[in-house]
């Protein structure tokens, strides 16, 4: 049949298998981009820096690329992700900040879903209706807003409006409970505290909403158009002539058939919107790999750090690949039709 | 004498489609007494499916219209039922089979649940838990055992309990009495292994499985009109015998008011006490199926079955209608088949004939005489 759990295991194994050589283009290429051009970089990235650091620092990249690579690769093996130029490792540091985007991102995928997916089923239902209209320009002016900006007015102006907080994570620096998951909400769950979790969640909630609002036309508009698709087709008008009211014939008929592509859709998305966090981290004080990213290319006047830059960049490619996969899991949980192979 | 199901008085429906108007449906009237079935026969494009949408109300509106005309079903007049007591109707009101059983099925649910669901609606409207449509004085109640004389009515009154208060209230308590009903009406439809179907997506399912299926989902909600459109002109020769022996089967036990929607004179002919023989959105000859059939009295008609497949004819080539079905958007003025008809005059240009009874004898008020919109009714007979 193709559809037994064993089948779904070799499934998740094949596609973890894909990743190798999605992983080792990915260091290739960025280790090329980020060593290509070194010559005198140490004077430049640390220009008050001590003799003794530049020396240092000249020292590991002065090797030709290729002996480089291969000592980069070596150690990457061996599950050392290097070090910045001034000694820093990267490992903890990205263990540490991963979480606490992936909570970003899930937490406007949720917004996405909850809010961008509805919009779209009622744009369906009054499709060139001016509900659809105003659904369109909705999502639309979403889509048509630089995260920058999208930011920056949520955090300037958005924020002090609605009372909610507007930086960080939580409304003291160091919570008062350990930091097992580096998700805010879930530690504070987590830790039991109740108005540590209420605090986390409100620091959330604009970061998340400015992601999901640029974000929203996926959902929405591929809901629509799939909706469209699905509406006119037999099974819907059987589902009427069931006598179900149309709330029903509407979210349990069309749009479990609708969500199967909604749900691909999203999927590729959510990789995205790991790498689309960097800006959104920025403004919002958001202590995630997207901040962690800025700091190691160089950004806000940081000291460079190209190893992190790498294992950024591997951490987003892996999360791209992760999040497809899962949408194709998802993809063959909602359609009885697909197999898995 | 009972109220009749359903009645539908001069109804008319359009589509609008960009500038222009289609007269889908012109001036029909029906009448549908418990426990009648009354086949609807014509060519494709004459609104037969139409109108069989038209009555529970399904058409997308727009670009269908209803112009005027009533569709009084217990006692209510559905055209004037607000958009939001339509489901009320639907299910255990009026049930509908569709023509389509491949795409029929919700393709994400197992048949399990989609039978369930029927089931589930039409208990929770029993209980009163879900408001249901009250029309007419007394709901008419076809799940009563019928009199009949088939070997399948000992079994119909197993598998339709009859309504009575306390037995609807313990009937469905709990899941396995509830799994036992969805498989009740599996079995009722003849599905030999019901256990296994009823885990199974309908993709893995043929067609006249899933012909069964939604036959069986119709039946679940014991509507008072089951609206059969087309049930078997989707499947394959030998699938469509079976289903329509279960047809005449099931019309037999369950004893429904049907309204039957077919091309095919044949299977109208099995299943139907009535038949309607629709031209071009009007019906044009109406009676009981054995009169229509044998004595034909409108000129369509007569060549409708003269152009049916017989096992007796194998001498020569089948005949054929001349002309073809008018473009609905401009009818032809007067009775829209004169301009195919060999027996026209000037007086079927001008003005559209009346179904008049072809008895002159007989009472126009019955409507369920053998009627025909034809000027030259009684040269019929003769036409070669």
């Amino acid at each position: 049949m193709g559809r037994n759990p064993g089948d779904l295991l070799i499934f998740i194994g094949k596609r973890l298998l894909q990743l190798i050589p999605v992983v080792l283009g990915v260091i290739i290429l960025t280790f090329i981009c980020t060593h290509l051009k070194l010559v005198g970089l140490c004077n430049a990235v640390y220009p008050h820096a001590s003799p003794e650091v530049i020396a240092a620092c000249n020292a590991k990249y002065s090797a030709p690329l290729l002996t480089q690579f291969v000592q980069y690769l070596t150690s990457l093996f061996q599950g050392n992700w290097g070090a910045s130029p001034l000694g820093t490792p990267v490992y903890p540091a990205i263990a540490a900040d991963l979480p606490a985007t992936v909570e970003l991102v899930l937490a406007a995928l949720f917004i996405m879903v909850v809010i961008g997916i509805p919009l779209g089923v009622v744009a369906a239902q009054y499709s060139g209706r001016w509900a659809d209209h105003l659904v369109r320009i909705f999502y639309l002016s979403g889509w048509a807003t630089p995260t920058y900006l999208g930011a920056v007015i949520a955090a300037v102006f958005l924020g002090p409006a609605l009372g909610l907080p507007s930086g960080g994570e939580y409304s003291t620096v160091v919570p008062p409970f350990p930091q097992y998951t580096h998700m805010s909400v879930v530690d504070a769950i987590i830790a039991l505290n109740f108005p540590y979790t209420i605090d986390a969640i409100e620091h959330l909630i604009l970061p998340a909403s400015v992601l999901a609002f640029i974000n929203m036309g996926i959902a929405t508009r591929m809901t629509r158009a799939s909706m469209l698709e699905v509406l006119p087709l037999d099974y819907v008008r059987s589902a009427r002539m069931k006598g179900l009211g149309e709330f029903w014939v509407l979210y349990k008929h069309a749009l479990r058939n609708a969500l199967i592509t909604t749900t691909t859709v999203l999927g590729v998305t959510a990789g995205g919107l790991l790498a689309g966090t960097v800006v959104v981290e920025e403004v919002f004080d958001w202590p995630g790999i997207g901040q962690y990213a800025y700091d190691a290319v160089g950004g806000g006047g940081s000291t460079a750090n190209f190893d992190g830059a790498i294992a950024v960049v591997i951490i987003f490619a892996i999360g791209v690949v992760v999040a497809n996969m899962i949408a194709d899991i998802m993809y063959g949980v909602l359609d009885p039709r697909v197999e898995w192979r | 004498m009972t109220e009749p199901v359903l009645q539908v008085n001069d109804l008319t429906v359009t589509y609008t489609v960009g500038a222009g108007t289609f007269f889908a449906v012109s001036d029909v009237s029906l009448q549908i007494e418990p426990g009648q079935v009354v086949g609807i026969v014509g060519e494709t494009g004459c609104g037969k499916s139409t109108l069989a949408k038209a009555i529970p109300r399904l058409l997308p509106e727009p670009p269908a219209s209803i112009g005027s005309g009533a569709i009084i079903f217990r006692g209510t007049d559905l055209v004037k039922v607000g958009r939001r007591q339509l489901p009320m109707v639907r299910g255990t009101g009026i049930g509908m089979i569709f023509q389509e059983p491949l795409n029929s099925l919700n393709p994400a649910f197992r048949v399990f649940d989609q039978i369930a669901e029927s089931i589930r609606i039409r208990h929770y409207r029993e209980m009163g838990w879900l408001r249901s449509f009250q029309g007419g004085e007394q709901p008419f109640d076809y799940s009563k055992p019928p009199i009949t004389t088939t070997a399948a009515g000992s079994l119909s009154k197993a598998i339709v309990p009859p309504a009575a208060e306390e037995a609807v209230k313990d009937r469905l308590a709990t899941r396995s009495q509830f799994r036992e009903e969805v498989l009740s009406y599996l079995r009722l439809v003849r599905i030999n292994d019901p256990e296994t179907i009823l885990n199974l997506y309908p993709h893995e399912l043929s067609g006249g499985m899933r012909q069964r299926i939604m036959i069986a989902m119709a039946l679940s909600e014991k509507p008072s009109l089951l609206i059969a459109d087309e049930p078997t002109s989707a499947l394959d020769v030998t699938i469509q015998a079976q289903v329509l022996t279960l047809m005449k089967e099931l019309i037999d036990e369950v004893h429904a008011a049907i309204l039957f929607i077919s091309h095919d004179l044949g299977v109208i002919a099995e299943t139907a006490d009535e038949v309607g023989v629709m031209y071009a959105g009007r019906i044009v000859e109406y009676g009981p199926v054995a009169e229509v059939f044998r004595d034909p009295r409108h000129p369509y008609t007569k060549m409708l079955l003269r152009a049916a497949p017989a096992h007796y004819k194998n001498d020569g080539p089948l005949s054929t209608i001349p002309g073809s079905v008018p473009n609905l958007s401009r009818p032809p003025p007067g009775c829209r088949f004169h301009p195919r008809c060999s027996l026209a005059r000037d007086v079927c240009r001008g003005e559209n004939p009346p179904l008049a009874p072809v008895d002159p004898a007989a009472s126009a008020e019955s409507p369920h005489i053998h009627r025909s919109a034809c000027y030259f009714q009684s040269e019929v007979p003769n036409l070669r």
